[in-house]
């Protein structure tokens, strides 16, 4: 899994490639907090490279919602594959945070 | 020694309990299907080697043992086989220390010896395995019919290797048939007949030690079934070692396999593997076609199982999320303990691994069966459905445990059970899809019982997490006719709609139809999804689908035109 960041429109992108499995999740859960930590509260996911993603990685979704909830917070997925998304959305999490067809429509949406 | 025997230590000489002047030096393997474990015993008047294993490293390491052993006090050298199964011997086959009769003499029971000789790739697993073996020259064949008539007469053989025998014929009190070998002044060597794991199988006896090859696993899925597996032979002769134990005088069973048990242990080893050995009437032999079949089914099942376990620990890790919203913690945490995802996402990843590797050196197709056999196996310890159904789809749950229960019933030789019965195609389908668009638990539900704090829970937690899979999709449901009769499967053709409906809703699909139409003799179930993405991993009509759609007793088709999918089920046979 490899994991690139970039800030957008006052957003931190982190774009996500390759699968997300318990080896990796935690890398993942790294990086979000590095970023929350220093203080930015408004997250975007790009997972258009992402191929899999395992409970672990669900769960790491799950806690950086429970860090971003404060009003003014942003966070959100976008680009998710087919499968990554039927995961997520028979999982019930499509009602937890949102999930946007790209970064620009995440971007003006949110 | 792993397994945490202490009483005996891999790789180091020791003395033989029971046997003045014998000492021994095992080598415990983890346990794998690649190759046995091996024990090699000295006396005074010969080295004794039990099954060198099926690495040419371990034989080599062996070799280099004996010769180490063979300087300071050379004597001939045997090598006995618990059975000719390749995992126990392969890897003596490129050692020159092993291919000489006169060096060391092969003694194994005569039906494997016999297969031995003709380089028999059936009986000896090879042809399983996807090896090719050499013929092997057994000078020594043990418990022959030849020798039968000469009950506790002692016949002495005299070997190339500058050995002479004797051996005695004889019987156990558990009806086992027994040759008692004496190599010399020093202690002797017993060898009991036991097949059933293999024709040729062998317990072997020094001291209070008794190497029972691979009888502890002689029931197990994967193993039950090889060429020459013999059931009824199984049970008698499990009956015969526990009596032989039984009678005392063995303090250490020394496996094919695996660690080192105490005698005492054994007893509740061998009723668990008579119980098994007893249900497994009338299975299928384990050949190279059906492994290569159980492990396309392996495969086709854990992808599913890996999409339905990571949505069941997301749909638990949901509720658990809600009920910390509303601030229940306690019953949050409760929630989250009813499936261990690090578990249950390690196995997953240990199988994906090892089937990647498995495709990239072309390996048989009996070891990513028997991998899958594991994982499932530990799969099935690691979550408890009767709970989740209280508080997820239990049709997720129900789903997972089949797929489960049909891969190890596949396996272990048996075709998972299937009821075709006469049913109303229309009746089913509509229960089923009208089931899958409204909620488990109502409003008034929840509403009437807001006095009862607990069922109030159980309830909110039925209502968070049983989310109607057709709630927020336009979906319309049509018939041609009212009732349409036909025989199918049940079980199966409710999983497959529910999995075609999944995927639909799962890739996105604004709207959803399933129409029943009949078509001559055959009802056409057809189900279309528009707006869904469109990807290579989308489930088409080959592969899991397909083959689910054929044990339910239909056909599958499947056509997309870039932006929808639409499945199309024939079932034949209206009535």
């Amino acid at each position: 899994m490899e994991i690139t960041t970039a800030t957008r429109d006052g957003a931190i992108i982190l774009s996500v490639a390759g699968r997300i499995d318990t080896a990796t999740a935690p890398a993942l859960e790294q990086a979000i907090n590095k970023e929350i930590d220093i203080g930015n509260r408004k997250i975007l996911l790009n997972f258009s490279a992402v191929t899999y993603i395992s409970s672990g990685g669900l769960r790491v979704l799950l806690a950086t919602a429970k860090k971003l909830k404060n009003p003014g917070d942003k966070y959100a997925l976008c680009a998710l594959a087919a499968e990554v998304n039927k995961i997520l959305k028979l999982a019930g999490f499509t009602s937890i945070f949102s999930i946007y067809p790209s970064e620009g429509e995440a971007l003006a949406g949110w | 020694m792993p397994g945490g025997e202490t009483s005996l230590i891999s790789l180091s000489w020791q003395p033989v309990p029971g046997a003045p002047g014998a000492r021994f030096y095992p080598i415990i393997r983890k346990i794998d299907t690649i190759s046995s474990n091996s024990y090699l015993f000295q006396t005074d008047d010969v080295i004794l080697l039990i099954d060198p294993g099926g690495v040419a490293e371990q034989s080599a390491q062996l070799a280099l043992v004996i010769e180490e052993i063979r300087e300071e006090h050379d004597r001939p050298v045997f090598v006995f086989l618990t059975h000719a199964h390749i995992d126990h011997f392969f890897g003596t086959q490129c050692i020159p220390a092993f291919a000489h009769p006169d060096v060391a003499v092969f003694a194994v029971q005569e039906t494997g010896a016999a297969a031995l000789e003709r380089g028999d790739g059936k009986l000896t697993q090879a042809d399983l395995l996807g090896q090719n073996i050499s013929p092997v020259r057994i000078a020594l064949p043990l418990i022959t019919d030849e020798r039968s008539g000469f009950f506790s007469v002692p016949i002495s053989l005299a070997f190339s290797n500058g050995a002479t025998v004797t051996i005695t014929r004889g019987q156990t009190r558990g009806g086992l048939v027994q040759e008692i070998i004496q190599f010399g002044a020093g202690p002797s060597l017993e060898v009991y007949h036991t097949p059933g794991h293999s024709p040729d199988s062998i317990c072997i006896r020094m001291g209070r030690l008794l190497c029972i090859g691979d009888v502890l696993f002689a029931a197990n899925p994967g193993i039950a079934g090889i060429c020459g597996w013999d059931q009824s032979a199984l049970i008698r002769s499990l009956y015969g070692i526990e009596a032989l134990i039984a009678e005392g005088g063995i303090d250490f069973v020394l496996p094919g396999h695996g660690r080192v048990i105490t005698a005492s242990d054994t007893g509740r080893m061998f009723a668990a593997i008579r119980t098994d050995a007893l249900a497994l009437e009338n299975i299928a032999e384990l050949n190279q076609e059906r492994s290569i079949e159980t492990a396309a089914f392996a495969e086709d099942c854990m992808e599913q199982v890996n999409e339905l376990f990571t949505i069941m620990a997301g749909r638990l890790y949901y509720v658990s999320y809600v009920m910390e919203e509303l601030g229940e913690e306690d019953v949050a945490a409760e929630v989250s303990r009813l499936i261990n995802g690090d578990v249950i996402d390690e196995l997953l990843e240990a199988f994906r691994s090892f089937a990647d590797e498995h495709h990239k050196r072309s390996g048989v197709s009996i070891h990513l069966a028997l991998k899958a056999g594991q994982v499932i196996a530990k799969l099935e310890r690691s979550f408890d459905g009767a709970e989740l159904v209280h508080i997820i789809d239990p049709g997720l749950a129900r789903r997972a445990a089949r797929l489960l229960s049909d891969y190890t019933t596949m396996l272990r030789g048996f075709s998972p059970p299937r009821e075709l019965v006469e049913y109303d195609i229309v009746r089913h389908l509509e229960a089923l899809v009208t089931g899958l668009s409204v909620p488990s638990c109502s409003d008034d539900d929840l509403l009437s019982s807001d006095d009862d704090h607990s069922t109030f829970t159980r309830l909110l937690l039925r209502r968070i997490g049983m989310q109607p899979l057709l709630s927020d999709v336009e979906f319309t449901f049509s018939s041609a006719e009212k009732h349409l009769v036909a025989t199918f499967v049940h079980d199966d053709l409710t999983d497959l709609i529910t999995y075609i409906l999944e995927d639909l809703v799962g890739t996105g699909a604004e709207a959803i139809a399933l129409q029943i139409k009949p078509d001559n003799k055959d009802a056409i179930i057809t189900i279309s999804g528009t707006g869904c993405t469109i990807s290579d991993e989308m489930k088409t009509g080959a592969g899991f689908l397909g083959r689910l759609c054929n044990r339910a007793g239909g056909t599958l088709s499947f056509v997309t035109d870039g932006k929808g999918r639409e499945y199309t089920i024939r079932i034949g046979g209206l009535l």
